[in-house]
């Protein structure tokens, strides 16, 4: 069971008691009703739980004691009738104020309560003690309520809350389900209020809001609905790209493998010693080949000129490719200082931390280029040319290490410290 | 709280009230102490002038319990009966329409709040002996003790709440004995100080469980009687027998306390029969004796003219108990300065003498026992005193 009693009913009885003289006791005006509270969990489909809910609207002070009891406590009918008049059914309970007395129904009470309970017809009939306590040099008083419900077993005693009555920062301010039962505040609403309220008793200012909030969930609606379709189109769009990227890719698998059928049958000596060798130049190229060609998704076009190979023939600049100038034999044979050097890049890291011997190695491959400029300016274009045919070659060679690095080089770019052990690891 | 300084706090219409009951307030058994007041408070505001408390905390003794009922008057209203919580006693309802004092309030009577608050023990009592049926034993201690007509108007019973864990159930009987103390020498009951009030023995026998397997039985007197029969270690209850009951125990506690009481009497008789035989004997002879309690007697006594006095102690259980003579020199001082003087236990005696024989017996006696007792002792006297 719980009960409540509006802020004001409670004053008023607190004040009728802090100015009486003597006890004081009256009835408690409400309602009572059900309310069930169906839950669902996981553990089980619902349980219904039905709470009986007391509420004090009003009550009825009785102007001395004894009013409608004798001194045995007997309850006299037409006493009860004069002081309750036509009330008779909002009855709920009653109560009673002594001060400095225990929080325990009395003997009076008790007899006084047995019989209300049949002479109202309410089987749970409620009973709220108010007491007085002060301390000796009275300079504290406090005021303490307490709600039995006599009829149950051990005389229970029930929660009695006080809508708003607390800490207003922790919660708001509630409306509690109690009726106004003031009549000048009846009048004034009827009179007034045509002007606020339409003829269903709602504010009109309400619906106006409801109508707003209504139209902007329309539009929200509408605009999800746009979002999806885009979302659909580029999903499309997406698929479409991926497909090309594909048909690109076994082009170039389709021209590398035929340029090496056609070395092959040019040259089949020198074919297996500068593909050892010549790996980790290679797969270092192939690596720059990886970093730069995700940044630059226009290379990746479906254009059969690949754009990559024109960036690849910048990177020339950068000394790596300079090592491949000199005629095939160097891309096909191995150079003396790679195998070895302190600035020979380590085969398996294919990642940035290996870029410093990269570089010292393009610094050392840069003076052999200068000498070997020196000596093949003549072989300048015929340069390019072989270096494109190498670099095609090259490509064609490591058709996979290019699709697994191609695949590995975005994680290794995307690791915050720059580690690409997981790249290495992964080549491994 | 002394009665003064409730009767003090009391709002002045309800002092009359208040007063029958804290100054003459007896109620049940143990009538030895009034009824006590505490927690005197108001039901007017603080800043109402006092006296003017008009609820009060009352203490009743029943069944060796103290019960400590709440009593709510209204001051501005003293014309009103009041109104009662009962405590721990949640449970007690009594019916009011079996407390004519309540029904029929006189606030001008002072009786009527005593009149009333000793109806409601009875009704408390009742309730009380309803909560036996918990258990069937005790029932049945409490219907045999209803039975005889010595006990079942002298009887509290205090059922003690069921122990909701371990099932246990005790109750206290607290039994008036019905025991004549009418017949106790006056001078034995007006020793104490305070005013004894009604002479009673009170038996208490507390069940600490419901098969009456741990008994406790335990004898109250009223000082007086307490007393009387030669103080708390005289007398001695047996024990409860396991597989006891009531209706047997407590009438052999009864004949035993009786019995007490009769030697107490018969003592006293006896005692003032040999004072009289001895004074008939002695004649000249007596220096002084108790003429109330006839338990001392002093003779002058002279033998080959050699005077010597007599003490004669009669104890409470005489003739049971062999009375104790004590000779005294009139002439010698011994080193501490006190008059000489030995005790004599070991003459012929025999409880079944009369008076009269007593004093011929100890005439003979004594003409032998001085030269045995002073005899020895006159070489070594220092100091003569001349009568």
């Amino acid at each position: 069971m719980a009960a409540s009693i509006s802020s004001y009913t409670f004053s008023s009885v607190c004040y009728h008691s802090a100015n009486s003289n003597s006890d004081h006791e009256g009835f408690l005006l409400g309602e009572v009703r059900q309310e069930e509270t169906v839950s669902i969990s996981d553990t089980q489909i619902s349980s219904a739980e039905l709470l009986q809910v007391v509420e004090v609207h009003n009550h009825e002070p009785c102007a001395q004691l004894f009013s409608f009891y004798d001194y045995a406590g007997k309850v006299n009918d037409e006493n009860l009738n004069r002081i309750l008049k036509d009330r008779h059914k909002n009855v709920i309970g009653w109560y009673r104020f002594r001060r400095n007395t225990q929080q325990q129904m009395s003997f009076r009470e008790q007899i006084i309560h047995k019989q209300l309970t049949q002479l109202l017809g309410v089987p749970d009939l409620v009973f709220l003690l108010f007491s007085f306590i002060s301390t000796a040099n009275n300079s504290t008083h406090a005021l303490e309520y307490v709600l039995f419900r006599p009829n149950r077993r051990y005389n229970q005693r029930v929660t009695l809350h006080i809508p708003n009555l607390g800490t207003t920062s922790q919660q708001e301010y509630k409306v509690s389900s109690v009726p106004n039962t003031s009549l000048n505040y009846a009048k004034v609403i009827k009179e007034h209020g045509a002007e606020f309220f339409d003829k269903d008793g709602v504010m009109k200012d309400i619906r106006t809001i409801f109508q707003v909030y209504g139209a902007l969930q329309d539009r929200v609606q509408a605009v999800c609905g746009e979002v999806e379709q885009n979302e659909r189109v580029k999903e499309k769009f997406q698929e479409e790209v991926n497909k090309l990227k594909q048909q690109i890719a076994l082009r170039k698998q389709k021209s590398a493998e035929e340029e090496r059928r056609l070395q092959e049958a040019q040259n089949p000596e020198q074919r297996p010693t500068p593909e050892e060798n010549s790996e980790p130049p290679e797969t270092s190229l192939l690596s720059r080949v990886a970093f730069h060609t995700p940044s630059t998704p226009e290379r990746l076009g479906p254009s059969a000129n690949p754009p990559s190979y024109a960036d690849l023939h910048s990177l020339q600049d950068d000394s790596l490719l300079p090592s491949l100038s000199s005629p095939t034999s160097a891309a096909l044979l191995p150079r003396p200082q790679a195998v070895g050097s302190p600035g020979h890049p380590s085969p398996s890291p294919l990642d940035g931390s290996s870029s410093d011997s990269l570089d010292r190695q393009a610094a050392g491959q840069e003076e052999e280029e200068e000498e070997e400029e020196e000596e093949e300016e003549e072989d300048d274009d015929d340069e390019d040319s072989s270096e494109y045919e190498n670099l095609v070659s090259e490509v064609a060679q490591l058709p996979p290490v290019t699709a697994s690095v191609l695949a590995q080089g975005r994680p290794a770019a995307l690791s915050p410290d720059g580690d690409a052990s997981v790249l290495g690891s992964q080549t491994s | 709280m002394s009665p003064e300084v409730a009767l003090n706090r009391i709002s002045p219409e309800l002092r009359p009230l208040l007063c029958s009951v804290v100054r003459n307030g007896r109620v049940g058994l143990d009538s030895t102490n009034c009824l006590r007041v505490t927690d005197l408070k108001t039901g007017c505001t603080s800043l109402t002038p006092g006296p003017c408390c008009d609820r009060f905390k009352l203490h009743i003794p029943y069944a060796g319990e103290t019960l400590k009922w709440d009593i709510i008057f209204n001051a501005r209203d003293p014309e009103l009966p009041p109104d009662f919580i009962f405590g721990e006693d949640a449970e007690f309802l009594p019916e009011p329409s079996e407390l004519p004092h309540l029904v029929q309030w006189d606030a001008g009577d002072p009786e009527c709040l005593l009149q009333l608050v000793k109806e409601l023990i009875q009704q408390y009592h009742q309730y009380q002996c309803q909560r036996l049926r918990e258990s069937s034993r005790l029932l049945f201690e409490y219907d045999s003790l209803l039975e005889d007509p010595n006990y079942s108007r002298s009887m509290e019973i205090y059922a003690g709440h069921k122990n909701s864990w371990t099932g246990e159930f005790s109750a206290r009987f607290l039994l008036k004995l019905p025991v004549d103390f009418s017949n106790i020498p006056v001078y034995l009951l007006k020793d104490t100080t305070l005013d004894p009030g009604e002479d009673v023995a009170l038996l208490s026998v507390s069940f600490e469980d419901a098969e009456a397997t741990q008994v406790f039985p335990k004898l109250y007197l009223s000082p007086s009687i307490e007393h009387a029969l030669g103080g708390s270690s005289a007398l001695h209850i047996p024990a409860f027998p396991s597989g006891g009951c009531l209706i047997d125990y407590v009438p052999q506690v009864c004949q035993l306390l009786t019995n007490k009481v009769q030697y107490v009497i018969q003592g006293y008789h006896k005692r003032r029969e040999y004072i009289a035989a001895f004074l008939s004997h002695f004649g000249m002879g007596v220096v002084e004796y108790d003429a109330e309690g006839f338990t001392k007697l002093t003779l002058l006594l002279m033998w080959k003219d050699f005077c010597f006095l007599v003490h004669v102690d009669l104890p409470l259980y005489f003739p049971r108990d062999q009375p104790t003579l004590t000779f005294q020199s009139v002439y010698h001082f011994t080193n501490s300065g006190q008059l000489y003087s030995q005790v004599q236990k070991s003459y012929p005696y025999s409880p079944r003498w009369d008076g009269n024989e007593m004093a011929k017996r100890q005439e003979t006696c004594k003409a032998v026992e001085p030269a045995t007792i002073f005899g020895p002792a006159l070489p070594r006297q220092i100091h003569f005193i001349s009568i």
